[in-house]
Parts: C-alpha cells; structure tokens; sequence
C-alpha cells in the first residue's frame, strides 16, 4: 500500500453528475438530515425525562455539520492533516503521532444510500452504498476535509469502496489478514503499520519519534480508561439510555479525543451519583438487551435502539458488540518497553489481536467473537440478543448460525434482524422487536 | 370469565370471544379501506353472535401494534405470543407452530412448558405466503380456492423461483407456454412456498409436534406440500385463521386471571 509518487488522476467511476444536482441534493438531504439529528435527540430526551446533564455536550458534537465540522476545518487551514478512515483498523496512535487528526467517515444517512445504487447494486451493504452516496454530493464534512482516506479492506465492501473513492482522493488501502493464529499473518500486519507510519510522516512532514509516538499511546490509553468507566457503570441497573450511551461512544469517532475523554468522565462522575443515589433509567424489571453485527451509524441508522428502548413492552439496551460503539476503544495499547518498534508492534497487536471482528476465521470459526459474546452477555446480565444484519454485509450474515449455536447452548435467547438503511420497515421491525421482547418477559415469567 | 380478542391481518380481521377455555363465537370481516369501522362491526357481530354485551367482556386483547389495536382499551400482544398460545391450546404437545397468513409467515418453537423460546419471520417477502398463490390463481386463471385440488392432480412437479413473487410469476408464465399441464404448474407453485416456508423454519428447528395455522392451514395443496418437505406430520388446528384472534383472547384470559388473585 506504498503512496504512489505521482498525483493520483482523478479516475472517477461515479457517474457523471452535474454541479447544479450536486448543490440540490447536498443542500435537500443536509437540512433533511439536520432535521433528523434534532429529532433523533429529541426521542432521546423524551425516553428519559431526567436525562443526565453531562448529555447536553455529546448533542452538540452529535451534530454533523456543527462544531466539530467548524473546528476541523479551522484546523485545516492551520495546515494540519485531516485523515479519514472507515474501519477501527486505522492506527489511530500514529495518525495523533504525526500531528494529523483522524476522523471516521463511515456514512449513516438513508438518502445517501440510494444515491449509492447509481454506483453499485443494492445488493451491496447499506454503508458502502450510503459512503458513495456522500461522496457523490459531497455530504459528509469529514469525507470532504480529509486530506487522505485509509480504507481497511475487511470486507468486499470495502475493498471496492476503496477502489471507488480512490477516484477522488489518495486513499491507502491498509490490507488486513484474515487470520490470526499465524506468524506469518502477524508479520505481514506490522508491515502494514510500518507503511502507514512511513506514509503519515511523508504526508504531514513531520517524523513519528518516539516521543510523540507514546504521547499519542498515552493520549488513546486515557480515553480507553474512560470508555471502560461508562460500559462499567451500565453494567448493573440501568443508569443511562442505550440510545445515549451509543451516541457518546460514537461521537469519539470524529471528536477531539482529549476533550471527548475529559467529558466521557464528567458523563460517568455524573453517571456514578445517580447510582449512588438509585436513579435509573428504567424500571429494574426491564429485559436488558445487548446487540451486535453490522456496525450502526448516525444519525439514519438509530432506529433498532430507538425500537429497544421504545416498544411496548420496552427493553433496554445495555451493552453492545459493534465496530461503531463499543468495540471502538475497548483494547488499549499495551507496551513493555517504550521503544519505537515495542510501540509498533503493541499497536499492530492492539488492532489485529484484539479484534472481533467477522472477517476473521480459523477451523474453529471467529472464536474471539464468540467468546467475547458469551462473556459480554455474562458481564452484563444481558437477558437477549439482537444479532443486527443489514442486507448484504455477508460476513455476520454468515457468521450468524455459529453465533446463534453458541448462544442457544448458553441459553440466551438470539433474535436475527435483517434491514438496510431504510426508514420505511419500522413498523415492521417494531412488530419483530417486540414479539422478542415478550418472549424474554414470558421466559422470565412476567 | 369473558375475553376478546382480534387479529388485523393484511386482508382480514379476525374476531373471537371466549368464557373460560370455551370458544363462544368467532367472526371474520375484510379490512378494507377503513380498519376502524371494519374492526367495531366484526366485534358488534361477535358479540351478538355470543349474545352478550360489551360490559360483559373482561379484557381486550389485539395482536400487532397498529393503530387499531389501542381501540376498547385492548392491551397489545405479538402474533408470535399469540400463535404460540393458540397452537400448544389445541396440541399442548406443539413445540414447532407455524403460522401462513396473506402475506406473513412465521414459525414459533415452544419449550415443553409452552412457553416461546425462538421465533422467525419471513422478512419482506411475500413469496412464503398466501399471496403468492393468489398471484399464480391469477397467472394460471384458476380460482384461489380450486388450487389446492387441482395441484394434488399432478402426477409429477414443474419447479418454479420462489424468492420473488414477481419472478415466480413469470416462471409460471414460462411453464404455460412450455404447455405444462395445469395441475403440475399448481404444485410448483405450492412446492416453492413450502420450500421458502420450510427452509425460515429449518432457523428454529423442525421439533414435533408440528401444527400449521392461518389461512395456509386451509389451503390442501400448501399442507401437502409442506408436509413433504419438512417430512413429519403437520397437524392442523380448528378454524386455523383465527388462530391470532384465539390466542390474544386466550392470553388476555390468563392476564386478568393472573391480576385477579
């Protein structure tokens, strides 16, 4: 995945599309989206009426045109280095190390997503679909003000999707095994990491040393810490909403992380009063449910939560195993020696090894995946799961009969929900949610 | 104790009243265009058919949570729950109860107390459901309900594409200009919504007893084809379609029996 000397030429395999539509269709879904965030909050407020106050922060940032947008842009001008990535891959610690600032640009908007199927058939995953669609309107603040793109190819979503956007901006395609249990696999990895870190430090002119290398370990390992604090606090009687816990894990995708640590404590200061003081989010009784599969992203992509948290009868969610929540920090970087190639290979491992991602495998199946599970759901008295599939993400579709055979022996009811990014199922999907929800209620004998 | 429940299918409503465990009568009306009126004259008929009056009922119960459902304050319940407790009150040995309505299927397995432990729906598609025949009636100009006789004719089966309704109807069209006889079009047709039907419910497991309600239950060249692709008896409930109905009302009696005490 070495940089190519030369300007990439624009080789665009979107189809053509006039600035005019451009600006109608970017101003159109903008306002329809902002709308759609304001709303979305709303729901969340009105879901608990005592909502902690610390919220009031993650709303802002929520916003994907507001603050955040502005601050980046500034930045920009500044003369720093904006990198998007679209996967947890992306080695976050030395894109900090080279006084450059990641943003995720995976896109969660459902408009987007049918602008998509002028690209690539709807067969295709909602984000890859939605991801083009952003780029073709030039939608996403974030997408736009990268300076660069590393695409992880996990899945052939993604690989394609690389090839897509390479049409429009440097992307380095960061190649991933697909197994771990092998000397080989693992060295193949850390070249890949060395490369990325070769190729910041050529984009931004500034060398990763050691220095700012495990400035920038000790940066992430902070927000780590106070990632843990809020999935510790959930773990007994609900103190906080899914649907807000979701949001500020999330926002940590494009957030300044410091400022996204300090107030993620302020939440879990806040967060540890109210259970010292029983303040909960809903009646102890309510079924506690955990989700997992295709990662989920705002502001389109809430309505599973929102359905949880808002059916009759209710559930709460109270922990989830998604690459958009909170799979996103739970590893930290674990080094032995702060040396650069101790750094190196902790960061390799931290992204590789940790993981669980479905597009791993061995003989006996993603056993990372599984085992987190079933200890996720211990951890959490998790009481059912919604394995979340949006149509034509193959690898947790297919990773789904494995998952369920594990959870059926463990004796915890498994839901399979299948959607795409459409809003139109609700009603739908409502019906299913429920229908789980009662079965859980009839199982414990409410 | 008297309860009520009712069921808004896509094409029918389905009301049924119960005392007790006894079935006092059972109405079924077309939705249309205005589910409220539909649903106050099923019940007006339902009651004067059991001869009592609405202060009479202890409790409503509605399947689904459309809008409809908040009328006569009836509390809300699956359709799984539903099926579920209407299949184990006919078999109480069901652990498998699979429910073909006009554009729903789904299948329920129950633990040996009757309770529902796993469920699965046909997600967005109409081709595992009645309204799949009804479009092949339509292709083959056959009355829906001659079908069902008229595919047991069939000596041998033509196969059809069941993951779409459209599709399959221009599967079928293709077998008429292949001048395929009627009865073997027929018996695709029910053979490609059972193999749509079986494999959603090979997901939960295929655990006898098996029973099949809803409309489907009525339909003689569906269960047939049913029966030999999950390759164990299937059995069929009495009155099938109000099984919805039937298992609100039933829940709704075990709820306000549960608040009594």
């Amino acid at each position: 995945m070495k940089v190519k000397n030369k300007q990439v030429e624009p080789k665009k395999v979107m189809p053509e599309i006039t600035q005019k539509e451009i600006d109608e269709l970017q101003n159109t879904i903008r306002v329809a989206s902002e709308q759609i965030i304001t709303q979305t909050i709303e729901r969340m407020k009105k879901a608990f009426p005592n909502r902690p106050k610390e919220l009031d922060y993650f709303d802002e940032i929520a916003n994907l045109f507001g603050k955040r947008a502005k601050e980046i842009e500034q930045t920009k001008k500044e003369g720093k280095k904006i990198i998007g990535y679209n996967c947890i891959f992306a080695p976050i610690e030395l894109i900090i190390a080279a006084d450059a600032i990641p943003v995720r640009i995976n896109s969660g908007w459902y408009d987007t997503s049918k602008l998509g199927d002028r690209v690539v058939p709807v067969e295709v995953c909602s984000i890859i679909r939605s991801t083009i669609g952003a780029k073709m309107i030039e939608l996403s603040p974030f997408l736009e003000q990268s300076d660069i793109l590393i695409n992880v190819l996990t899945c052939d979503g993604m690989t394609k999707l690389n090839e897509i956007l390479s049409g429009y901006k440097e992307t380095w395609g960061l190649s991933n095994p697909r197994v771990k249990d092998s000397a080989q696999a693992l060295k193949f990895w850390n070249e890949e990491i060395k490369q990325i870190k070769i190729n910041l430090e050529k984009l931004t002119g500034n060398k990763i040393n050691t220095k700012t290398l495990k400035s920038a370990i000790l940066k992430t390992q902070k927000a780590t810490k106070a990632f843990r604090r809020l999935q510790n606090v959930r773990k007994g009687n609900a103190v906080i909403s899914g649907r807000d816990a979701m949001l500020v894990n999330q926002t940590y995708m494009w957030d300044d992380i410091d400022r996204w640590t300090e107030k993620t404590n302020l939440l879990c200061d806040e967060l540890e009063r109210r259970v010292e003081n029983k303040e909960w989010f809903c009646s102890p009784d309510t079924p506690r449910i955990m989700i997992t599969g295709t990662p989920m992203f705002w502001p389109d992509n809430w309505k599973l939560p929102s359905l949880i948290e808002e059916g009759n009868p209710k559930g709460v969610l109270v922990a989830d195993e998604l690459c958009s929540s909170e799979r996103l920090l739970y590893d930290p970087v674990a080094i032995d020696e702060w040396t650069m190639d101790d750094m190196l290979t902790a960061i390799g491992e931290r992204y590789l090894m940790a993981c669980t991602c479905p597009c791993f495998t061995s003989n006996d199946g993603n056993e990372d995946r599984i085992n987190w599970l079933l200890t996720k759901a211990k951890d959490n008295n998790v009481q059912g799961i919604i394995y979340y599939v949006t149509r034509g993400c193959m690898l947790y579709a297919m990773e789904y009969t494995r998952v369920k055979r594990a959870l059926d022996n463990a004796k915890i009811p498994v839901y399979y929900l299948d959607t795409d990014y459409t809003r139109e199922d609700a009603g739908q999907l409502k019906t299913r949610v429920e229908a789980f929800i009662e079965m859980i209620n009839a199982q414990m004998g409410f | 104790m008297i309860t009520v429940g009712f069921d808004i299918g896509t094409q029918s409503i389905k009301v049924v009243i119960i005392n007790d465990n006894m079935i006092m009568a059972r109405v079924q009306t077309f939705v249309g265009f205005d589910p409220v009126q539909a649903l106050q004259n099923a019940v007006q008929q339902v009651l004067k058919a059991a001869n009592i009056v609405q202060t009479d009922v202890a409790s409503f119960t509605a399947t689904g949570s459309s809008v409809e459902s908040t009328l006569y304050n009836a509390a809300v319940v699956s359709m799984m729950s539903a099926i579920a407790k209407a299949g184990t009150f006919y078999f109480p040995n069901a652990r498998t109860i699979i429910d073909v309505g006009a554009e729903e299927a789904r299948a329920v397995k129950c633990d040996d107390r009757g309770v529902m432990v796993d469920f699965v729906v046909n997600e967005r598609c109409a081709a595992g459901a009645g309204a799949f025949v009804e479009a092949m009636a339509r292709a083959l100009e056959v009355k829906i309900e001659d079908m069902g006789l008229l595919s047991l004719k069939a000596e041998r089966a033509s196969s059809i594409n069941a993951t779409c309704v459209i599709f399959g109807e221009s599967d079928v069209v293709s077998l008429i200009h292949k001048q395929e006889p009627k009865s073997e079009i027929a018996r695709a047709v029910y053979d490609a919504m059972a193999d749509r039907v079986s494999s959603m419910i090979y997901r939960i497991g295929v655990n006898p007893e098996v029973v099949l309600v809803g409309g489907g239950a009525k339909d003689v060249g569906f269960v047939a084809s049913l029966k030999r692709k999950l390759g164990v008896d299937v059995l069929i409930a009495e009155f099938p379609e109000y099984a919805g109905a039937l298992g609100a009302a039933l829940i709704g009696l075990a709820k306000c029996k549960v608040s009594k005490n």
